[in-house]
């Protein structure tokens, strides 16, 4: 099945922080490693990754350094930041509270005793 | 859509306005091109570059979108708070003494010192810092025969190399770059970092200027404390930390063995109680001591028991009840008297409150810096700065320990270089945002290159 593009558009940033949480990762590390942890359900496009990595470290929640992935190449590597791990946690939340909320519209709504 | 790796990164930086930012945005994008080529090959897919270029998106939105990202930050307020700084410095300046004769600052070479400042001032603010750095050994060199080579040609005055004391002020800048240049992960790189310091030093002893080697000492342990904490020299900082404190403190040992200690313990006494002689060494701390009895809080008339008249001369019952006019014909560090004793307490708590909210706003965007050379380049300049200020009120208060200038406002030449060392301090605040370390602890280079590398500089990588 198509996945709306809609649908991931908006939590994007709350998926790349996630994936910074348990380690720095490039560029390329990060889209691979959303391909696979999606079952590839998410195909994010570099053109998209980049331009939001940036934005994000424009407003501190990840820094970047130059560091060496696997035979020693360098490559920018992100850092997830003590305030981008606050935004996660305030993300991951919104998005429960938003999930729990249409699944009980899609449910039939709670019922009222 | 482009078909090849470098027609994409050349689409995508056609969008990009700042070119300094584009070497950095194109750098990470061609790498990652070259890690999707590189997978695609291995899969066997055929024309693996073609599938790479298409897999990055449009290259017009991708580029427009970093455009919007990044911008240059222009730094406004600070630039004009600094020229508004300078500008009611040169007018006090020629105010203040335009009854001095002989003494009275030139209204031109003011106006003439405050255009020069500016163009220091905008010419460094549009500088590309990195390039110091990338020549931060040159600099280095060339800052030290500035020294020498002034200290010996130039004329002295009274013993003392007046030219040399201003090439001195740029010091403290010059150790930072210096220090991002001795980079390294050995005891080799520290302990070179450590001795650039003492050929600054004895330049500083050779002019002599005892307020310039302090400010030289005091910025040059901050600088190296804080290069040390941000891993310049490779782990195990607490013992390169334990060192550079050992040699600071080792410092007082040495001045007081070479047998300046009694003469600054005298200094030191007499700063802070000048009235034990106050027609010898303790004549200026006392004079304005005495002056500033009589200040009011706002000098409504034109008339006081005790002010400085015409010729530098002060009138006040100085020396017991007997009143008349003493010779008290203040140098130009005094400035700040003069405006207190002339308008009164609240025009100088207004001139010194506008310069610390100067300091204290650009040590705001100094500790903002992500980028560790801009970072401790502007701490070198706030630091400087902050000292000069803080001992030009102690001075103009009446502890007289050393006698310094308060930036922006004291003084022609003084004047150009604050400017010029606070549009290095803003060049780093418009341009740092985009630039990155390498990371700590893995800097391998010899301990002498001439040319400092900077990783984030280079744009094609092959």
């Amino acid at each position: 099945m198509e996945l709306d593009k809609s649908l991931v558009s908006g939590s994007m940033a709350m998926l790349v922080l996630k994936l910074l949480e348990d380690g720095d990762k490039y560029g390329y590390q990060m889209i691979e490693e959303l391909r696979r942890r999606s079952d590839d359900t998410f195909h994010l496009k570099a053109g998209t990754l980049y331009p939001l990595l940036h934005g994000l470290e424009e407003k501190g929640l990840v820094t970047a350094y130059e560091g060496e992935a696997a035979a020693g190449k360098p490559r920018r590597y992100y850092h997830l930041t003590k305030q981008g791990r606050g935004a996660l946690r305030e993300k991951e939340a919104a998005w429960n509270d938003y999930a729990r909320a249409v699944g009980r519209v899609l449910e039939g709504g709670a019922c009222l005793a | 859509m482009p078909e090849t790796i470098q027609a994409y990164i050349e689409a995508v930086e056609a969008q990009i306005r700042w070119r300094r930012a584009r070497s950095v945005v194109s750098l990470e994008l061609r790498r990652h091109l070259e890690d999707q080529r590189d997978a695609f090959a291995a899969e066997g897919l055929g024309d693996a570059e073609h599938l790479a270029v298409e897999e990055m998106g449009d290259p017009v939105s991708v580029g427009t979108e970093l455009d919007r990202l990044h911008r240059p930050r222009p730094q406004w307020g600070l630039l004009g708070l600094t020229i508004a700084l300078a500008c009611a410095g040169a007018f006090l300046r020629v105010w203040l003494t335009r009854n001095e004769g002989l003494d009275a600052v030139s209204p031109v070479r003011a106006a003439l010192a405050l255009v020069l400042g500016t163009a220091a001032l905008l010419g460094a603010y549009f500088l590309d810092f990195t390039s110091l750095a990338r020549h931060a050994r040159g600099i280095y060199a060339g800052a030290l025969a500035a020294g020498v080579l002034s200290w010996w040609l130039l004329p002295n005055v009274n013993r003392t190399a007046y030219c040399t004391r201003y090439i001195i002020l740029l010091y403290p800048v010059v150790y930072a770059l210096w220090l991002y240049s001795c980079r390294g992960s050995t005891w080799g790189h520290f302990i070179l970092a450590v001795a650039g310091g003492i050929p600054l030093a004895v330049i500083c002893l050779l002019a002599p200027f005892t307020f310039g080697l302090l400010i030289l000492l005091v910025c040059g342990l901050v600088s190296l404390l804080c290069a040390i904490r941000m891993g310049w020299f490779g782990p195990g900082r607490w013992k390169f930390a334990g060192t550079a404190l050992a040699l600071a403190a080792g410092m007082p040992a040495l001045f007081f063995g070479l047998g300046y200690g009694e003469g600054f313990i005298v200094r030191l006494r007499l700063a802070l109680h000048p009235e034990l002689d106050p027609l010898g060494r303790g004549y200026w701390g006392w004079m304005t001591k005495m002056c500033l009895r009589d200040a009011p809080f706002i000098r409504r008339d034109g008339h006081s028991s005790f002010g400085i008249g015409g010729g530098g001369r002060v009138y006040g019952g100085f020396f017991g009840d007997a009143k008349g006019y003493v010779e008290f014909s203040v140098d130009q560090e005094f400035l700040p008297l003069r405006l207190l004793m002339g308008w009164g307490w609240l025009a100088y708590l207004l001139l010194m409150a506008a310069i610390a909210a100067l300091l204290v706003w650009l040590l705001v965007r100094c500790l903002r810096q992500r980028q560790q050379l801009g970072r401790l380049t502007a701490l070198a300049v706030v630091l400087s700065l902050g000292l000069e200020t803080l001992f030009s009120a102690a001075l103009n208060l009446g502890f007289t320990i050393f006698s310094s200038h308060l930036p922006l406002v004291v003084g022609n030449l003084h004047t150009v270089i604050d400017m010029a060392l606070i549009g290095l301090a803003l060049s780093v605040f418009r341009g740092g945002g985009i630039l990155r370390d390498e990371p700590a602890g893995e800097v391998r280079r010899p301990v002498f290159p001439w040319r400092v590398k900077i990783s984030i500089i280079s744009t094609k990588e092959t």
